[in-house]
């Protein structure tokens, strides 16, 4: 087993629900201690990694945002032995009834997702997809015990184990956005190898699927020269729109809106072009939907690149990724940011190429 | 407190329009205080005590507006068009009246059509004020409004419209002359423009540069007959926000003011609400982050003219708040 796979596999069996990462804060930690000059958690509880570069001072900085957090549940009431429950970020509720679950009370407890019956429901909830307020977990406790260990607030995450698939496919939960995470990891191994002027800051961000403040607050915090967002996107799959989704096993997509500055998609397009990586152009309007909503406006403003990792069945516990896509994402983000030199914010203006014209 | 509060609901202050009740307020505590100023964006700022070297500034956080609505066209026969401050909902604005900030005061049409039943639209909703025509018509585009209720004491309970959040404002000018603040350094801040997005407290957050910020404000209950499912109750104690729709409270947050309210010995309830936010989102993101919370004060009919709250809630978290940042506080 490759240490990508082994990395991620430790990850997407880890809880860190939105606002709650720090169990796989401590693992991703532990695997980027190796590969940093110093690590820190921000107020927010985001990871920041920092590696330095070979530069000479003042150097700028890059830094790539990948969320940590994942989605999951929460207990909002403890009624006759039974949870009621409210999602952590955005879930399919269709997929809840039957998942096997771990209830974060007191002790772990595992749990399952059941749906009441047509005759215990209300008539306009007898057909069609059970709401998330009329569904309950079952602990298999007795009542007593329940209310003692249970309370409203504690955490629920899915309890499904990765699935190694054929093909180098992963299965999983959390694989959003964790896939990116183990990018990440990737990267900074290679780059310790490797010559870079620029710091490099590497940022596991929490809140992804709430607020985005995880990566607002980090943003403002670490005041980077530029940054890279990595986050999954929709891979193709039987009834998705053509033009929304994205192949699998064909490199990341490179994501052209109003979050990306223009140049800095160029220059990703360029180095691509010149190492020869495959690459997908995504396009989305008004807003990205990742962490680049609010990292690009944070202090000053940031100079932002989105990368997508394609991925099957978003928000729903088999998450579903391709193995081959992460390692080589990892590499391109090591080869534009070994690239990246004195000069580079001079070719950085956000809307230059009317000026470009007229110097011809 | 009834008659703080009472004082408080009466006075017209929708979102942006803050000043009266800002004046009201800085009568109240000007003589209790350290010092205060008002900002930019009109955001009442008020300090108490000295952070010692053990010690923290604590946001405090409540806010002025009430929700209202803004004159946006006249007719000829001078029946005025409005648009909304804040979340207004169409179906309790039937036999509304509203009171303008010079005092006018006017009553709430709606155009007939649909059915006995059905509730039109905010455009299908004109205010009427008893003029013929367009000369006559007391107010102009851009004048705005509150809706017009009088405060009742129903005992325990009392109602009153904008209990949304002059009950948080009542709490902390109580806070402010009386609460004991140790180590620690209190900024208590009358947030302007909270219901059309928390704007006030983000100005105000960046400013005060906090090393804890907490929100008092109203949250909704499940209490009434089939209501939605939610465990927060009247009278069951003021409620410690684990969650919200824009902010999951700082778990090491919600651990301090649970254990603390445990400590005292204060009721209190564990707060999650599925639609709706406070001024604590805004204040978590500001700058490089900052640990926040919520104390909520359930409230029945929230954003309509009448809002029901349980005196014994607010007395209770006075007395959470005071436990709260009286002392030393390890996070």
């Amino acid at each position: 087993m490759s240490n990508t796979l082994k990395h991620l596999k430790e990850m997407i069996s880890s809880s860190g629900l939105s606002g709650f990462e720090s169990p796989i804060r401590e693992i991703i930690s532990d695997a980027w201690e190796p590969y940093t000059d110093d690590l820190s958690v921000s107020k927010l509880g985001s990871l920041h990694g920092k590696l330095f570069g070979s530069g000479e001072e003042p150097r700028k900085s890059v830094m790539i945002a990948t969320h940590m957090d994942a989605i999951g549940l929460i207990v909002t009431s403890v009624k006759n032995g039974f949870l009621y429950m409210d999602t952590l970020g955005g879930i399919d509720s269709r997929v809840l009834p039957g998942q096997m679950v771990v209830v974060h009370g007191e002790e772990e407890f595992p749990g399952m997702i059941i749906q009441p019956p047509d005759h215990a429901l209300p008539k306009e909830n007898q057909s069609g997809p059970v709401p998330i307020n009329r569904l309950l977990i079952d602990l298999g406790l007795e009542e007593r015990e329940v209310a003692q260990k249970v309370k409203i607030g504690d955490l629920i995450s899915f309890a499904t184990e990765p699935l190694e698939l054929d093909g180098n496919y992963i299965a999983g939960h959390s694989l959003d956005n964790r896939a990116s995470v183990a990018v990440l990891t990737k990267t900074l191994e290679i780059l310790n190898k490797r010559q870079h002027l620029w710091d490099v800051f590497a940022v596991a961000t929490t809140q992804e699927e709430e607020t985005l403040g995880g990566a607002a607050t980090s943003g403002f915090a670490l005041r980077p020269t530029i940054a890279i967002v990595v986050d999954v996107t929709f891979a193709k799959s039987p009834g998705a729109p053509d033009h929304l989704s994205f192949e699998m096993d064909k490199g990341p997509t490179f994501d052209w809106g109003p979050n990306t500055h223009p140049k800095l998609f160029k220059s990703f397009e360029k180095v691509a072009k010149d190492f020869e990586y495959s690459y997908q152009h995504a396009v989305y309007s008004r807003s990205s939907g990742t962490d680049a909503i609010t990292l690009q406006l944070a202090g000053e403003g940031i100079p932002l690149m989105i990368v997508g990792l394609p991925l099957r069945y978003m928000h729903t516990p088999v998450e579903m990724i391709q193995i081959k896509d992460i390692e080589r994402t990892a590499r391109l983000l090591a080869d534009f940011i070994s690239q990246l030199d004195d000069n580079f914010m001079d070719t950085l203006m956000w809307d230059a190429e009317k000026e470009e014209d007229e110097a011809k | 407190m009834k008659s703080l509060i009472k004082a408080l609901t009466e006075i017209t202050g929708p979102s942006g329009y803050e000043e009266k009740i800002r004046d009201f307020i800085i009568d109240q505590i000007k003589d209790h205080v350290d010092n205060f100023e008002v900002d930019a964006l009109g955001n009442l700022i008020v300090r108490k005590g000295n952070k010692a070297s053990n010690g923290k500034v604590i946001m405090l956080a409540a806010h002025l507006d009430e929700i209202g609505i803004m004159i946006t066209h006249v007719d000829a026969n001078g029946f005025a068009r409005f648009s909304t401050l804040g979340g207004v909902y169409p179906r309790n604005m039937a036999g509304g009246r509203v009171r303008f900030l010079n005092g006018d005061s006017g009553i709430i049409g709606m155009e007939p059509g649909g059915t006995i039943k059905s509730v039109p639209d905010i455009a299908k909703m004109y205010v009427d004020f008893g003029v013929t025509t367009k000369k006559d018509c007391p107010v102009n585009i851009g004048d705005v409004a509150c809706f017009e209720r009088t405060f009742t004491d129903l005992g325990d309970r009392i109602v009153a419209k904008a209990m949304d959040d002059r009950v948080g404002i009542a709490i902390l000018i109580e806070l402010l002359k009386n609460a004991k603040t140790g180590p620690n350094q209190i900024v208590g801040v009358f947030t302007t423009q909270e219901e059309v997005g928390t704007r006030g407290a983000a100005s105000a957050a960046f400013g005060v540069m906090p090393d804890i910020g907490i929100a008092i404000d109203v949250t909704i209950t499940g209490d009434t007959p089939n209501a939605n499912l939610m465990e927060v109750a009247l009278g069951k104690g003021p409620a410690i926000k684990i969650k919200d729709s824009g902010m999951i409270s700082d778990p090491k947050v919600v651990k301090w003011m649970v254990e603390t309210a445990t400590h005292a010995k204060i009721p209190f309830q564990r707060e999650i609400l599925a639609a709706g936010w406070t001024d604590a989102k805004a204040i978590q993101v500001s700058r490089d982050g900052v640990p926040a919370g919520c104390i909520s004060i359930p409230c029945r009919y929230v954003h309509s003219p009448s809002e029901m709250i349980d005196i014994n809630d607010v007395t209770n978290a006075i007395k959470l708040l005071s436990n709260l940042v009286s002392k030393t506080i390890s996070i």
